[in-house]
Parts: structure tokens; sequence; C-alpha cells
């Protein structure tokens, strides 16, 4: 398919009906489906596919719209769905039970704020809050990288060494309403990129089985070492979807997370999606006048890939992790596990959390810059930084 | 074929298959830690014997309920079908999904959930309600105990008015929801009430009910000993009284239109019924607001069922 | 140390229900006193947790039954935690749950188990012919005619002929009379008898010969079973058919000849030769003794009752069995207008009214002493007489026959002179004796008077003072058996019980014989999966009788009133349908309705062949097989 003019939603929406479709050959697809703003567009767009054996269930809540996609899962078909902030909310008790009964569920995330009070613009709490559940989840920063990361998403998740649903974030607005280029594959070439499914524990009458009864501490515990050591293969099955992805496609989905300009680095910024993008600018900009900054980009949240980000900051002895989200109590989601990914490695690392954009606020240059003058001021991290408060910015501008 | 035929409840018919194997291969297998005398337990069985009469098979979808404690400890099971237990809330709509599935294969066999009232008329209503309005190819059927027995017995909205829960204390005061009525508002293709006690009806009802397509909804009055707080020996006894005295009419609702009632109550003076559970205190059940109601709500069904049989 | 059982001590004091007592509190009561705590503050401590009434009590119960003797050994260490343990990281998660049983043997739980037991139904009970009346019912209910007819047979050669005539005593004894009336036994063994089709094989054929004298229903009887064991028999008959009383005494509208004929010919299709028109007399009897191995002397009750009624006894009086057999036999007696009054109230009695109505009598009246209570005909057949018109006259008793002479020398209307009785004090038969009320008489106009007033046996052909009765060996002084059989020996005067005691007999021959002891008929067989046995009869307090839906009696159709006034057709035609089989209560005894296979919550309760199992690995003793059994065969046995 040439590259067209499309959404972040559109890009996603096509991924997740084109994968669904790509199962025509083995037990088909299905999905559960509920609007919420901002991903309505995605739904609305599956809802639209001509599945040649695809259902599409318009549900009365996210909870059952994942409900659905765990009963596809559990017989066998290719399941997906996608969700946004409250919704998502609404969905845990079934996200989890997706996680738990490794179902290699795609849910497509645009994250926005949660509410009430209500706010649509984009922030990532809604994901974030979903870190303890056994999903992969995956951040774009593009609407390529959301059209790419999802076809992905459902090879990674379908790998019998993984087993694991996959959530794939893009921020609202920014990236799910915003048109861009987009290189969107064509079913025979997605065909080719996704293997049917075949998912051992599917139901089946042949050989009954009863999935979730009773469970004693024991298996549970082995359940969650299952689950722990699945976690453990993502990285490396991850890069082998990518050059799998690269051999169909002719282009490779980036890494886990993306290091630039860190090298020899001695400030370096950590931040995801389109503060990454941002940021990324102003790394240009400061290396361009001869400072030792860079940025590591994190698309995998889920697993956390510590040893990479370790590796990346190697040189560095400030980092600022940039957080569009606010865990309450303590601070950026993203800047806690960084930091737990440093302690007992680099002890002599100031490591501060900004939280910029919050509640969908404008992540300028002037945003990161700000940080960085901060970080260039501190000599030990203190708690985090409202980057935002009192520029006098209401809305997006 | 016996001379059972000619007891009250024509348990014959089912005595031509008696040689249900309660082994491996059955439905409800043996070593379930249902409570003695469970009223599910026994629906179980005689949905096992109505499948195989049918030739039919079936998974289970199981919120959370006594039903799916029922299976057993991993990696045992007591159910000798497929079955997975769902969220509390969510059991419907992973049934759809599952049908979705099934269809989309050309596969047969029933997707039937098995759910209390717990996860029925209360947390599940919404997810229900969807799978009904879809009219998805589904067979719900909810084992009303009354109670939420798998938590220590807590009232639901199934509670019938009188009923000690530990959640009311001194009984509770609302009437039980109009489930039937709530689903027959549907439209469904069919709606029915279900008692063990009449195994008969019961076992022509899940026949029919194999045999329609789109949402099916049973709803199984089930003793509970253990939350009623009655002898489990009597438990067919108690869910016969309540239908012989009007407590618990037993109908079906075709289209959610036409309805016919399938056993006509003789009101005995369903006193007996609340004596035989302790979960009732004379001081706490108005006996005479009880036979109103029963009266009621039978004669509204029956007006239904004259302006509109099946 | 004493053990105590906790689980009798809660349902004691009503703690739990029945089959899940909760005996924390008699355990905690067992536990102080093992670890030695006084009993006031085990009480204290109860108290202080909430416990009241029986919980205090079974725990002060269970303190006081506990006897420790000796030092208390400290239990050994252990978790007590014994389920089994995955090993290693254990089957994983994706492989789901399934194969394997749940390990938990429920069975364990039960403190009771439920058991097969079995009772004697009445009507098996009562049957004089010794029927298994229930198990012919189920298998008509079951549509089996072929074996229910198989099943009479074992102990009747005359269903169809039963089926007509029989007072019927399971009728009035059967428990479905408390609930919408009783089974209509006597119909259906006849709908057996009549469509039933068996063939009947004897036993290898034996040397010994039996002669039986009389072929009255005992007679044949006796000599249908001999001859299915084997003998060779011959019967010896006075008059010239077959059949005894139940061809000469009961008229064709009730028993038709054909019926009688077919079943007298399936005895002697057994092999059985008769000889009629041979009277058998002392000297006789001694020579077929002589030339047998064994002789039953089945001769009934030949004297017949008399009563002097004076005036022109030859024209006027007659015996009502001599009637019947008379107008069966085609001896023609015109009733054309006449009055007729029969004396008497047993079938004879209406049977005689009844026939004297259909020769055209223009009144039958028949007078009886006492009342209709005490009457022993069959009541059906009393219903029956009614009507059809024949009036009957209770408390009533006949003195004579008087002849009112005219001025003008004509000899009068006859009459029937009689009495009005009063009921006084019971007799030795327990009925109230009658008793004459003075100055009552009043006359009925009769030109003939029947008698139906009973018959005693004719003991000439013994010795003086022989003691006759059943199983009474007779002529002693002979190496050769001779006993009498039937009403001879009973005096009883149904046919079923002349059937029993040829059956009887028959059975006590062929023990004499060949040592061999044979059981033929008499119970229920028990079934091999019964636990107990119980000897006694089962009465409707010990059925669930809420648990049988009401349905009325079923009747078959009778002809019109015109034909049984000028015919001797039948005038039942039998029940179109064995239905009428299903309101049985099999009462005491398994008919395999499996309500309770239906309702075992577990599943665990199977019908294996005939026979019911439990599994009693995984019964839980929730007692529900019980309390739905409705004919009482399941029962809980402590464990």
């Amino acid at each position: 398919m040439p590259v067209e003019v499309v959404t972040g939603n559109h890009a996603a929406g096509y991924a997740l009906a084109v994968a669904g479709e790509a199962n025509r050959f083995a037990r088909g697809a299905a999905c559960g489906i509920y609007p919420i703003t901002p991903q309505t567009e995605i739904v609305e767009r599956v809802a639209a596919f001509p599945f040649t054996k695809g259902r599409v269930v318009a549900v009365e809540s996210e909870h059952s719209a994942m409900g659905v996609s765990i009963g596809a899962a559990l017989a066998g078909a290719r399941a997906f769905t996608a969700s946004s902030s409250n919704g998502l909310a609404y969905m845990v008790e079934n996200i989890m039970t997706a996680g738990f009964y490794r179902l290699p569920i795609v849910m497509v995330a645009v994250n926005r704020t949660l509410g009430p009070p209500w706010n649509i613009w984009a922030d990532q709490g809604d994901s974030l809050m979903l870190r303890d559940f056994p999903w992969v989840q995956l951040y774009c920063a593009n609407n390529q990288e959301v059209a790419d990361l999802t076809l992905l998403a459902f090879r990674l998740a379908e790998d019998h060494r993984i087993l694991l649903p996959v959530l794939v974030c893009m921020d609202a607005f920014i990236v799910s309403h915003t048109q861009g280029e987009t290189d969107l594959p064509t079913q025979e070439a997605v065909d080719r990129f996704l293997p049917p499914l075949d998912l051992p524990h599917r139901m089946r009458h042949d050989d009954p089985k009863t999935l979730g009864g009773l469970i004693w501490p024991d298996v549970t515990t082995s359940l969650r070492m299952e689950i722990h050591e699945a976690m453990e293969r993502v990285p490396e099955v991850f890069d082998e979807c990518r050059s799998a992805f690269r051999d169909t496609f002719g282009r490779e989905p980036g890494s886990a997370l993306e290091a630039f300009e860190t090298t020899d680095a001695e400030t370096i910024v950590v931040a995801s999606a389109t503060v990454a993008t941002t940021a990324g600018e102003v790394v240009k900009r400061r290396r361009a006048a001869g400072e030792k900054v860079g940025l590591v980009k994190m698309r995998m949240f889920r697993p956390f890939p510590e040893v990479a980000l370790r590796e990346a900051c190697a040189s560095a002895t400030r980092i600022a992790v940039l957080d569009r989200d606010y865990a309450a109590g303590l601070g950026g989601v993203w800047w806690q596990d960084s930091r737990a990914a440093f302690q007992g490695h680099r002890d002599d690392l100031v490591m501060q959390n900004y939280l910029v954009g919050i509640g969908g606020g404008d992540v300028t240059p002037e945003t990161v810059d700000r940080a960085l003058d901060d970080l260039s001021g501190r000599d030990r991290a203190g708690g985090p930084v409202w980057a935002d408060v009192g520029n006098g910015k209401g809305g997006p501008a | 074929m016996s001379t059972a035929a000619e007891t009250r409840d024509g348990a014959g018919p089912f005595s031509q298959i008696p040689q249900i194997p309660c082994t491996d291969d059955c439905l409800l297998r043996p070593g379930n830690t249902n409570c003695g005398g469970c009223g599910m337990s026994i629906a179980l069985t005689m949905l096992g014997r109505a499948l195989e009469e049918a030739g039919d098979t079936c998974m289970l979808a199981i919120p959370a309920c006594c039903g799916a404690v029922t299976a057993g400890a991993f990696p045992t099971t007591s159910y000798g079908v497929p079955t997975v237990c769902t969220t509390f809330g969510g059991v419907a709509a992973v049934a759809s999904g599952m049908a979705a599935i099934r269809d989309l294969n050309s596969e047969t066999g029933q997707v039937i959930c098995w759910a209390g009232d717990g996860g029925t008329y209360d947390i599940g209503m919404a997810t229900l309600s969807a799978a009904a309005e879809r009219n998805d190819d589904l067979l719900y059927i909810c084992y009303d105990n009354e109670i939420y027995g798998n938590t220590g017995g807590q009232r639901s909205s199934a509670t019938p008015p009188g009923a000690r829960t530990t959640t009311t204390p001194t009984g509770k005061r609302e009437e039980k929801k109009d489930i039937v009525g709530i689903m027959a508002a549907h439209g469904i293709p069919y709606a029915a009430t279900l008692s063990i006690a009449h195994p008969e009806d019961f076992r022509r009802k899940l026949l029919t009910a194999l045999e329609t397509r789109g949402m099916r909804f049973l709803l199984i009055h089930s003793p509970c000993p253990t939350g009623w707080k009655s002898e489990p020996a009597d438990s067919v006894q108690l869910v016969r009284l309540a239908v012989s005295s009007g407590l618990f009419p037993l109908y079906e609702v075709v289209d959610g239109r036409r309805y016919r009632i399938n056993v006509e109550p003789d009101w005995t003076d369903p006193a007996d019924y609340f004596r035989r559970q302790r979960r009732f205190r004379d001081d706490e059940v108005d006996l005479e607001a009880t036979r109103r109601v029963c009266r009621e709500r039978y004669e509204r069904i029956r007006h239904m069922a004259e302006a509109f049989p099946v | 140390m004493a053990p105590v059982d906790a689980t009798v001590l809660a349902r004691e004091h009503g703690l739990g229900t029945r089959s899940v007592p909760i005996v924390n509190t008699a355990l905690a009561g067992a536990v102080a006193k093992l670890l030695g705590l006084p009993l006031e503050e085990m009480l204290a401590a109860l108290e202080h947790l909430g416990f009241v009434g029986g919980n205090v009590d079974a725990a002060r119960d269970a303190y006081r039954l506990v006897v420790v003797e000796g030092p208390v050994r400290k239990a050994s260490a252990g978790n007590g935690d014994t389920r089994p343990r995955p090993a290693g990281r254990g089957p994983s998660f994706l492989a789901g749950a399934g194969g394997d049983l749940p390990g938990i043997k429920t069975g364990q739980w039960a403190n009771e188990q439920p058991r097969r037991q079995q009772y004697v139904p009445p009507c098996n009970h009562v049957c004089p012919a010794g029927n298994d009346v229930q198990a012919f019912l189920h298998a008509l209910a079951e549509d089996r005619t072929d074996d229910a007819l198989e099943i009479l047979l074992r102990t009747s050669p005359f269903p169809s002929t039963c089926g007509r005539v029989c007072p019927a005593p399971c009728m009035a004894s059967c428990n479905r009379i408390t609930l919408d009336g009783a089974v209509n036994v006597r119909e259906l063994e006849r709908y057996a008898g009549d469509r039933g089709e068996v063939s009947l094989v004897p036993a290898e054929r034996r040397e010994e010969r039996v002669a039986i004298v009389g072929s009255g229903p005992a007679g044949l009887t006796a000599a249908y079973h001999l001859a299915l064991y084997g003998y060779g028999v011959t019967i010896y008959e006075a008059g010239a058919e077959l059949g005894g009383l139940l061809r000469t005494g009961i008229p064709e509208f009730r028993l038709p000849g054909e019926v009688l004929d077919r079943e007298v010919t399936r005895i002697l299709d057994l092999g059985v030769e008769a000889v009629t028109g041979v009277f058998i007399n002392r000297e006789r009897l001694l020579e077929l003794a002589r030339n047998h191995d064994a002789v039953l002397v089945a001769t009934g009750l030949q004297e017949l009752r008399a009563l002097r009624l004076g005036l022109g006894e030859e024209e006027t009086v007659s015996q009502g069995i001599d009637f019947l057999d008379q107008v069966r036999s085609g001896v023609p007696i015109g009733l054309d207008g006449e009055d007729v009054v029969v004396v008497g109230g047993g079938n004879t009695a209406m049977d005689a009214a009844r026939t004297a109505l259909r020769l055209g009598a223009a009144s039958v009246k028949v007078v009886y002493r006492r009342t209709r209570k005490e009457m022993p005909a069959i009541a059906e057949e009393i219903e029956e007489a009614l009507e059809e018109g024949v009036h009957i006259d209770f408390l009533t008793q006949p003195v004579a026959v008087q002849r009112m002479a005219q001025a003008d020398g004509d000899m009068g209307e006859q009459h029937l002179v009689c009495r009005r009785m009063e009921l006084g004090e019971p007799d030795a038969s327990g009925r109230r004796r009658p008793e004459e009320v003075p100055g009552s008489d009043f006359s009925l106009p009769c030109h003939r008077v029947i008698l139906a007033l009973g018959q005693s046996p004719d003991l000439s052909v013994f010795p003086e003072g022989t003691e006759v009765r059943e199983g009474h060996e007779l002529l002693g002084l002979l190496e050769t058996p001779v006993y009498a059989v039937g009403d001879l020996a009973t005096n009883d005067g149904t046919v079923a019980a002349a059937l029993g005691s040829g059956r009887r007999v028959a059975m006590h021959i062929h023990q004499t014989l060949t040592g061999e002891v044979v059981v033929t008929g008499e119970q229920t067989r028990v079934r091999s999966d019964v636990d107990v046995w119980h000897d006694e009869v089962i009465r409707d307090e010990a059925l669930r009788m809420h648990l049988f839906e009401r349905r009325p009696l079923a009747v078959g159709e009778v002809i019109d009133l015109d034909r049984r006034h000028t015919t001797f057709d039948e005038i039942h035609a039998g029940l179109p349908s064995a239905g009428e089989a299903k309101r049985c209560l099999s009462c005491g005894v398994c008919n395999e309705c499996d309500i309770c296979v239906t309702y075992c919550p577990e599943g665990v309760l199977k019908r294996v062949g005939h026979d019911l199992v439990f599994d009693y690995a995984y019964c839980k003793g929730c007692g529900i097989c019980v309390t739905e059994c409705p004919r009482n065969v399941v029962f809980m046995s402590h464990l």
C-alpha cells in the first residue's frame, strides 16, 4: 500500500484490522469495541473493515470489549481492541484476566488524562497504571510507529515463548488525531508477516480443560514465575520480530529504547512518545552548541529495558526523566522505574524527575530546556519538578 | 421408562437415560466441593443429561460464583467440558467472544454461561443485557440461590423479602428483582424459569433452549442448604414448595412476547417453605404480603399467557 | 481416652443440619478436656466468643464425655497440610486444569450414607393366591404385558378369571386409597390375563404321578403347579365339565365360559389328564392312593345350606348354586312376570338375583339379615345388582312361604313372610349378631325363593373324625400322602384362596416326594442390591404421599343397562389400556423410577442394569435420594 496521509488512529485501526484479517485461514479474528474519545476512530475503522473471517462485537462497556476479546482469544481467534483513559480503568479487571490467561490480545491505548474532572488530552497516566499487569507495553511517537508496532505486537504476543498481551500506546490528539505520512503495509505483506495464530491452550471439545479454577499459593507462584520468564524473553523476541518485520516490509521498527547522542553524553534526557520527539530537537540544538547532551527514547515500558537503559547512560552523570504522567505520592512512573534500574549500579547519578505536559499541556522545546537548565544547577536530585506550573499556560496552544 | 411417570413431578423420562457416566467424561464430575444437597449440582447434572440427550456439547463460561469453585484446584477439575472462569461481571461478554469464533469456524456446541444470581442480577446485569440486546447465540443459565453464597451469604437483588443474610441481619425489606421480566423485555427468543423439583419440565425447557438459536435465558431456583440454613435432604422439597405456593412460578416467554405457564401452583401455604429455612424468621416474613405478591405475580403472567399465548 | 462422637452431639443439640452438623463447639469441649482446661474456663471462653444455647451444651457434653486416662502425649510435629504438592514447579498453567479428578474423596464428608431397603407391599401381603401384585403392575406400567402375565402365571393359572371374579383384597388394602382410591388391580389382572401371551414349559417329566379329586380352582391350580414341576397329573371330576364352581356357580355375564375354557386349556396343555363324570367315594379314593404317588382332594364345599320355609318348598324354593348351574347349562327356566326373592348376601345371592332379572322376573328382591356393610359379596357386584334393578332388603330374615286363600277358592298370591332384624353384640366372626325385632313380620309377594346361604364341605370320603385342613395328611394309614386342598381344607370360599391353597399344597407335595424345597410366589423377590429386607408390610404413612399426583382410578366400559336386563353378555369390557398400572405406588419396592438417580447432586447414584449403585467414595450423604424416594426404598444409615 502506498504511503498515505492518515491520523494515528487511522494507522492503528488499519493495523489491527489487517492483522485480524491475516488470521482468516486459521480461526479468524474478533474483537469487542466500545467508543471513547480519543480512540473512537480506531474502533470505527475496525468496525468498517470487510473481514473475511472476523467478527466485531459492539458492546456496552470497555469491560465487555476486553471480555469479548478474551472469549474470542480463548476460542483461538486473533483478538484485539482499543481504548483510552477511563475506558482502560473500567476495563482493568479484564485487562488483568487477559494477562493471567496468557492470551495474545493486542490493544491500542490512546493515552488520555484520567478523570474526572474531565480532560481528553494526552497523559500517559492511564496506560501506566496498568504497569503491574502481565502486559507488554510499547509507546509510539508517531503514526508510522503506531502502524508498525501494532503489527509487530501481534507477532510478539503470539510467539509461543511469550504468549502475553501487548498494549500499544500513543499520545491523544498529538498522534491520534494528527495526520502524517504513513506507510500502511498491504494485506498480502501482513499475511506474510503474521503466521496463523496457534494458541496452545485454546478451549477445545476434544481436550476439555478448565481455565481459571482455584490455584494454591505454590501454583500461583509458578504462574507468576512463568509470566516473569516470558517477560524476560520479550527483548530478544522483540528484536527477532523487528528483523522479521524488516525482511517483510523493508524497514525496521525502532528498538525497545533508542539512544541518541549518548555515547559521550554527560547529561541525558529520558523520555517517551512525543515528548521524546520534542526532546530530540532540543538535544540536537544543544549538541550543535557543543553541549554533551543525549536522549534516550523509551519505546518499551514493560518489560522495563533496564539493562539497555544503563548501557545507554554509561557516560552520563545527570539524567532528566520527563514524565507525562503522575503517580500520586511519588512522582513520574518512568522516573521511578528508571531510578530503580540504576539502583546499586550507579550511585553517582543525579536523576531528576520532571513532570511535563500533564493533562495534555504542550511540551515545547522550552519545557525541555527549562528542565535541562534546572538539572545543570543541581548536585543532587530532589522531588519531582512540576515543569509547567506558573508558566501561564492553560490548555494546549 | 418406568412408573415414575405418575409422580407429580413427572420425573420419569429422565430415567430413560439413567446410565449417565458419573465418571470422568460427564459434565459435573465427582470430587467437586459443592456442599451436600447443593441445588446447583443437581442442575449441572441435569444439564449434562439434557446435553447428552440432545446429542449436543458445550463450553462453560463461569463468572465468580460457587460454580467457579466447583472446578476444584488446579491442575484437577470437576468439569468434564471445556470451562473458563471469567470475571464476576463479565461472563456474557466472554461467552459472546467464544460464540463468535465458534460461528466463524462453523463449529457446533453450545456456549453456556453458568452464573449465580449475584453475577446475573447484580454485577453482570449490564453485560448480560448487552448480550441479550445483540441476541448473541448463547445459553445463559442463572442458578439462583438468592444469595452471594460463595462469600458467605450476603444479600443480592435476588434475595427474597424477609430473608436474613449477613448484610440484611434483620431480614431483607425489598422484593426480588424480576429478572425474567427484564430478560423478556429484551425480546430474546427464549426465557424460562426452571425448578429442579420438576425435572420433566426442566428437561423440556433445556431441550427447547438447546434447540433455539440466539440468546436464551434460563433461571433455575437453586436451593442452597448452607445459605438458606435448611436441611440438605430438603433441597428439592423446598423448591417444590416454592413452585406449588406460587413463590417461584414456572413459565416461559418466547420472543419476549408470548407467555406460557408450565406448572399451575396449587397455592400451598408458603408458610411451610419459610418454616423449613432458618434464614427466615416468623416475625420477619410478612405472610399476607407474600401471598398477595405471589397471587399478583401469577395473575400478571396468566394474563400475559392468555392474551399472548405461545 | 474415650472417643466422643462430635457429630452425634451436634445433632442432639440442633447445631447445623442433619447431614452437615456443625461440630466446632463439641470439638472445643473435647479439646479443652484434653488440654486439662477447667470446665468453667472453657465455658467462659465460649461465652466470651458469643456462643450460647446448644453450642455451649454440646461443648459441656463433650467435655463431660471425654475421659482422659494417663498422660496425654503431645501430638507429633507436622503442619497437617496433606494436600499433594506438585513436584518442583508443577504443571504449567498454560496446560489448563483437566484430566484428573480433584483428589478429594467427598465421601469422607458423609456421616450418613444411603442404603437400599425393601418392604412388603400390602397387596402382595394380602393376596390369597400369593400373587406378586406389585411386580405384575410394574410390568404393565412399562407396557410389558407378556411379562406381567408371566409374573401372574408364576403363582396363578387363572389371571383372566380372577381378573373378573376376585373380591380383590389387594384393592381393599391398597395404600393409594388415602390418596385418590385403590389401584384397579382386578381389572389390570384381567388385562394381563386376556392380552398377555406366555408359553409355559414344564420341567422335565418326572415318574411320580399325582391324582387330584375335583377340578375346581384349587384342584386345577394344584394340577397346574405339579405339572409345571414335571409330575404326571390326573384330575377326577364328578361333573361333566372342568372348572368346579367357576364353571357352575358364576354366571356368564361375570365370567364367560370361553374365558374359563382358555385358562383350563392352558393347564391341560401342560399334560394334565382329566377324567370327568367320575365320582370318587371313599373306596375309590383308597384305590387312587394305591395307584398314585400322591392324592389331592379338592372337592370344595358341596353341602348347600338350606332353610325350612314350609309350604310347597319343592316348587317354590331352590338353591342358588343349582339355579345358576341350570341356567348356564341351558335348562329352560322361565321367570317371566315372577316375583323372585333371593335369600343371602354373598356373591351367589347377587349372581342369582341378577340372573333372575335377565330371565324376565318382574321383580327381584334380596333379603339379607344384616346390613350392607356385612355383606360378603364383592362391593362392585352389589353396586351392579342395584343398578340393574335388584332390590335389597337389609336386616330382614325370611320366616315362611305363605299363600292367602281367597274366598273364591283361588289359592291366592304366594308370599314370603319376613321378619325385621337389628344388630346386637358382635358374634364369634366379629360381625354384629342379627337379632329379631319382635312383632316386625311383613310379607313380600313371591313366586320363587332362591337360597344362597353358603356351603359346607362334604367329608364323607374320609373316615369319621378325620381332621381336614390344609397341609394335614389324610388317611394316615397309607404310605401315599393324601391332602385336602382348597375350600375343603380352608373353608375360605374365595377363588383366590383356593388358588393359594392349590399352589401351597403342590409345593408341599413336591417337597414331600423329593425333599426339594421350592418357593413359588408368596412375596416380591428380594433384589440383589437391597441392603435391608423388611418382612413387614409398608403402610401409607411410611410413603411420601406428597410426591404422588392425584389421578382418578381407571375403570373399563360397562355394557348398556338394556343388554344387562336381557342378555348374559359379559357386562365389563375390561380396561382399554394398562395405564392404570402407572397409579401403582410400588409401596416399599424399588420400581426403577430413578428419581433418586435424577436428583443425586453428585451424579454418583447410578442404575447399573437393574441395580442401584451408590459410589460411597464420593457420596456426601446429603439425603436427597431418601427424601425424594416416594416409596421409601432408600434410607440413611449412620456411619
